[in-house]
């Protein structure tokens, strides 16, 4: 009996203790990782209280200080009223990174949605064809894409302008000409938004036909059978019922929107007269061209609480208490 | 116990790996492992390689290993590796970064150049940038000559019936010659620019020997503040409009974003383009089949005498944290100053030599006859001066503000007022 316990203890202990070691060889790791996580954040929120420059050798401690002063928050109250350039290129890049927010979120709502029910409604022979060729562009680089747009939009040979031409029309500099705009916005911008919504609108078409699938369909069919059209089936029943999968595309394309940077970079690099400059594009700028790694942190972090009061006033606004 | 002694070491091992600084660098007992960083230009590599193997064979204790980067990703690079201590031996830098980085850099050893020496050494524009506060912190290897110097389609100018090679005395004739040159399709967009002269570099610089040239500065009395918004750069700003006005170029069309200068040029869609004679090898390099012939000219001052501005350009500098600063100093001097040397990297990389007796010499003539033509100027080339961020007020501040006036989107005087007060306020 007494031997029966002891091997019983003995396999108990070796169990524990091989639980240990695999509890240990898993967050060891993680634990690391997330400390290196840590740092980098930590770093960058201390550097936003100085001018930093990583050319300059600063202080003893981690070069602070010293000719990398500490500034507290200069750099935040020289983004919102200094005339320097780097505040007018933040300011500029501020507006112009939520305009295009705000016109990619509606217009990107505006393609995904009806596309997603169009294609939930034909058959499904065809279906996972026009889903693939849809997709195709999310899965391109956007260097590639931007490339692509480019050549269309060139103002010489683009088939854009040749298409403008053919009917008699004034050419367009689409990516050059800070003059020419539209509903207040400028042409560079609007060709901008274009070629990012053409790239990214697959991705939520995919999410939205996945929710219209698990939309019951006998909930559809009975408002049907009550006499509701269409129309009104899809804006009363299909609609509310999504209300999850919407919160999580807009908060998914804001988020994105807000961090948008290499199709900018490649198609105008911020011109014609910062008029497409926006946020990441001017931070990138910033650290690395400038060597400004000070107020490239703190404008890091002024982008930080905008996109999260965004998410959080779009949660609020969108989140659902049920399920079905 | 003995494990969790084992897995502690293990922990400390990785940690210290991590976290190590520079090590020692050998490689076969008795030879010394310099490394050297450069950006990524084909024709700059060839040269650097060719050096390196005539230092090498007189030092076979010596093993430079030559690494490149983007040029973005050098930038990245540098500024991650400095403050860290993990930089190369032997750093290539743009001269006039040097006041930005001169703190994380090692000066010149007296017994290696003095200031002076180097002064007679090199022109007065490739070796200023080089200078922070009286000391010495690298040498040139190139005159980075912005200002002055345009590619000429041969081609285009036979085509419009105009007298080649050309036969300017003054910018007037430049520009007639342009306008000549100018091509535009049905609907009125131009197509060939007659003198593409709105690139960024192009742009500022001849801004900025405009200013000279008309008796102006752009520095105060004591370099301490711009001073941008005064009758000689007005002057200059104006003529600038005055050419765009006159037809030779569209700017919304040819700039630096759209149509750039060597792009368009060696694709036949520029007559006269304002470039450094460094884009001839990128051009030549990028665009083999372009038919055309064409030549690299230089332009007529626009008053007086041709006193420009100019960048130091790519030289080379050595780390503090080398612990072979002695080898590696000897290696930058015989590179830049061992005129055998300094002439085949400036032929290999088509640039015009930092040093007089370089530019001078009947090699350079015949591999890069441009330069002959600019040694009458190069000697009026001045040194930018220590800016503190020269690509700040050159890209982000000069050039768009010029470019944004040319386009009509500001006039001249809303153009220097911004200028002046956007250039002053990156002294803080």
């Amino acid at each position: 009996m007494k031997q029966t316990l002891d091997r019983s203890r003995r396999r108990h202990s070796g169990l524990v203790i091989s639980k240990r070691r695999f509890v240990a060889s898993v967050t060891v790791p993680l634990l690391l990782y997330e400390a290196l996580g840590i740092f980098v954040l930590a770093w960058a929120f201390v550097l936003m209280f100085f001018d930093y420059s990583p050319g300059r050798l600063g202080g003893p401690i981690l070069g602070l200080g010293g000719s990398n002063p500490f500034v507290g928050l200069g750099n935040f109250i020289e983004m919102f009223s200094g005339d320097s350039v780097q505040a007018g290129l933040f300011r500029a890049s501020l507006r112009n990174t939520l305009i295009f927010a705000v016109a990619v979120l509606p217009l990107n709502l505006a393609i995904t949605l009806p596309l997603a029910w169009l294609l939930e409604s034909i058959g499904n022979r065809f279906k996972a064809l026009y889903r693939t060729i849809y997709f195709l562009p999310v899965l391109t680089s956007s260097v590639g894409v931007a490339l692509i747009w480019m050549s269309m939009y060139d103002p010489q040979a683009g088939w854009i302008n040749a298409i403008i031409r053919a009917f008699g029309g004034t050419p367009v500099a689409w990516l050059s000409d800070p003059r020419a705009g539209f509903a207040g916005v400028s042409v560079a911008m609007w060709a901008v938004i274009i070629a990012y919504l053409w790239q990214d609108y697959g991705y939520n078409m995919v999410i939205f036909i996945a929710a219209l699938q698990g939309v019951p369909q006998e909930l559809r069919e009975a408002a049907l059978i009550d006499g509701a059209n269409s129309w009104q089936a899809f804006t009363r029943i299909t609609l509310p019922l999504i209300r999850p999968t919407m919160l999580f595309v807009c908060v998914m394309t804001m988020l994105s929107s807000f961090q948008v940077f290499d199709i900018i970079q490649v198609m105008t690099n911020g011109g014609p007269n910062n008029q497409t400059q926006v946020l990441m594009l001017d931070i990138y700028k910033s650290a690395f061209r400038y060597q400004n790694m000070g107020w490239a942190a703190a404008e890091s972090f002024v982008l930080f609480l905008i996109v999260m009061g965004v998410t959080l006033f779009q949660m609020r606004v969108l989140r659902t208490d049920w399920e079905y | 116990m003995k494990h969790k002694i084992l897995a502690l070491l293990m922990v400390l091992a990785l940690a210290l790996t991590a976290c190590g600084g520079r090590t020692e660098q050998a490689g076969d007992e008795g030879v010394i492992v310099l490394r050297m960083w450069v950006h990524t230009n084909n024709a700059f590599i060839a040269g650097y390689e060719a050096a390196i193997a005539a230092y090498e064979a007189e030092h076979p204790n010596v093993d430079i290993q030559l690494e490149n980067f983007d040029y973005e990703l050098y930038l990245q690079t540098l500024q991650t590796a400095m403050p860290a201590g993990e930089e190369a031996d032997i750093l290539q830098l743009f001269g006039t970064w040097t006041s930005q980085y001169y703190e994380r850099l090692a000066p010149v050893p007296p017994e290696v150049m003095t200031v002076e020496e180097a002064q007679q050494t090199f022109y007065a524009a490739p070796i200023g940038g080089f200078i922070v506060n009286g000391v010495l912190y690298g040498m040139p290897q190139e005159f980075n000559m912005e200002y002055g110097g345009v590619l000429v389609n041969k081609s285009l100018y036979e085509a419009a019936g105009l007298t080649y090679p050309p036969q300017w005395q003054t910018m007037d004739d430049v520009l007639a010659d342009a306008r000549a040159l100018v091509q535009t399709d049905a609907s009125g967009m131009m197509t060939v620019a007659g003198f593409h002269f709105t690139s960024a570099d192009p742009t500022a610089f001849s801004f900025l020997a405009g200013i000279k040239q008309r008796g102006g500065d752009y520095w105060n009395a004591d370099r301490t503040g711009f001073t941008f918004n005064t009758p000689e750069a007005r002057a200059q700003l104006q003529w600038m409009v005055d050419a765009v006005n006159a037809g030779v170029v569209d700017p919304v069309v040819f700039n630096d974003e759209t149509n750039f200068v060597i792009d368009a040029f060696f694709q036949g869609k520029v007559g006269i383009g304002y470039i450094g004679s460094w884009a001839i090898a990128e051009g030549q390099a990028n665009f083999p089949d372009f038919a055309d012939e064409w030549d690299y000219c230089y332009l007529p001052p626009f008053q007086g005498d041709p006193v420009f501005v100019a960048d130091s350009g790519w030289g080379l500098t050595v780390s503090p944290n080398s612990p072979h600063q002695d080898i590696a100093w000897d290696f930058v001097k015989f590179v830049t100053t061992n005129p055998q040397i300094a002439t085949q990297w400036n032929i290999a990389s088509g640039t015009i030599p930092a040093m007089p007796v370089v530019a001078e010499s009947p090699e350079i003539a015949a591999a890069m006859p441009w330069v002959p033509k600019a040694l009458e100027i190069l000697p009026y080339g001045q040194y930018l001066g220590n800016m503190p961020d020269r690509d700040l007020v050159v890209y982000e501040i000069i050039y768009p503000h010029i470019l944004n006036t040319l386009q009509g989107v500001e006039t001249v005087d809303q153009a220097l007022q911004a200028i002046d007060t956007e250039a002053n306020s990156t002294f803080r």
